[in-house]
């Protein structure tokens, strides 16, 4: 039992760590993304949207980590 | 090309990765047994090898690639983005940078407060101390190694990059006999930041369906966006910070 609680620390260290919002952002974006292909979005602008999302997310959590020091 | 991208990306990762496992192996080794300490480095050294080897071959075997890539850059991109999200804050000086030499100087007072190292035969602290920091720190190279070798198609190639790095870190550190303080550290995580990033955006949007216009060059153009947009966020934050002071005696004043 000790391990499996060691095992999930460990997943949950290297996966979320002190910034959660990048963890389930990501899923979010990759969500969005599927659905819009999904209901006839352009698979080429696909991309871009992907792109400009994962750009957003980093930002957003760039933001408030400096908000948070300033 | 393909055996680049599989070697290069593991090859930064492990330098980096390998350079806080050795504070910590020269921590233990220095204060209490070398025997038991390089056993314990080479049990965990084994176990990633195996770890590798599995899942490596598990997931190029048994997952279509389709799938594989949506996974695998689904992850690419979470990681990828942690990696850079810190390095950014850290060249804006908005979060301390990693600093081996404090940490090795931890470790050190650690250990002299642990029980003292047994006249003969193993000594266990140091075995355990030892085989878990480079564990922790191997899985990240592992990690990288399985996600980039099973998704380029290249596991032999990401594996020999790692197997590098871990060589030449090595050898370094047993020649200087001290912490790797001088390695750029902030400056390798930021690439292998900005890589990680690309490539999961990469194959996680082939694994959805994106077609991206200029097929596999996409990626270089990939990799200047992000390059470019972080170049950006370090400078805003760096503003920021040097700005925010002054809002803050305003506010003071105000609230007076």
């Amino acid at each position: 039992m000790r391990y499996l609680g060691a095992f999930g620390a460990f997943w949950y260290d290297f996966l979320i760590g002190d910034r959660p919002e990048l963890f389930v952002g990501s899923i979010v974006v990759l969500g969005v993304v599927w659905t819009a292909i999904n209901m006839g979005f352009n698979p080429t602008a696909g991309g871009g949207l992907l792109t400009v999302l994962i750009l957003l997310l980093a930002g957003l959590s760039i933001w408030s980590a400096s908000r948070r020091r300033a | 090309m393909n055996l680049l991208i599989a070697a290069l990306p593991a090859f930064l990762a492990s330098i980096v990765e390998f350079v806080e496992a050795l504070t910590i192996v020269l921590a233990v080794g220095v204060t209490r047994q070398w025997r038991s300490t390089l056993i314990g480095v080479a049990a965990a050294v084994a176990v990633l090898v195996v770890l590798i080897g599995v899942f490596g071959s598990a997931l190029v075997l048994l997952v279509p690639i389709q799938t594989l890539r949506l996974v695998v850059g689904g992850f690419l991109v979470i990681y990828g983005l942690q990696w850079l999200v810190k390095a950014i804050l850290r060249a804006a000086g908005a979060k301390s940078k990693h600093d081996e030499a404090a940490i090795y100087q931890r470790e050190i007072a650690a250990m002299r407060e642990e029980p003292a190292v047994p006249a003969s035969g193993m000594d266990w602290i140091s075995f355990t101390v030892a085989f878990k920091g480079v564990l922790l720190e191997g899985m990240e190279v592992a990690f990288i190694v399985v996600t980039f070798g099973a998704s380029a198609g290249q596991l032999g190639p990401a594996a020999l990059g790692a197997t590098i790095a871990g060589v030449l870190v090595l050898f370094v550190g047993v020649a200087v006999h001290r912490p790797l303080a001088r390695v750029p550290e902030n400056g390798l995580k930021f690439m292998v930041g900005l890589m990680l990033t690309t490539f999961g955006t990469f194959w996680a949007g082939e694994g959805l369906g994106v077609e991206w216009v200029a097929s596999d060059a996409t990626l270089l153009g990939l990799f200047a966006i992000f390059t470019l947009a972080s170049l950006i966020a370090v400078w805003a934050v760096r503003r920021r910070l040097h700005v925010a002071p002054a809002f803050g005696a305003k506010r003071t004043t105000k609230e007076a």
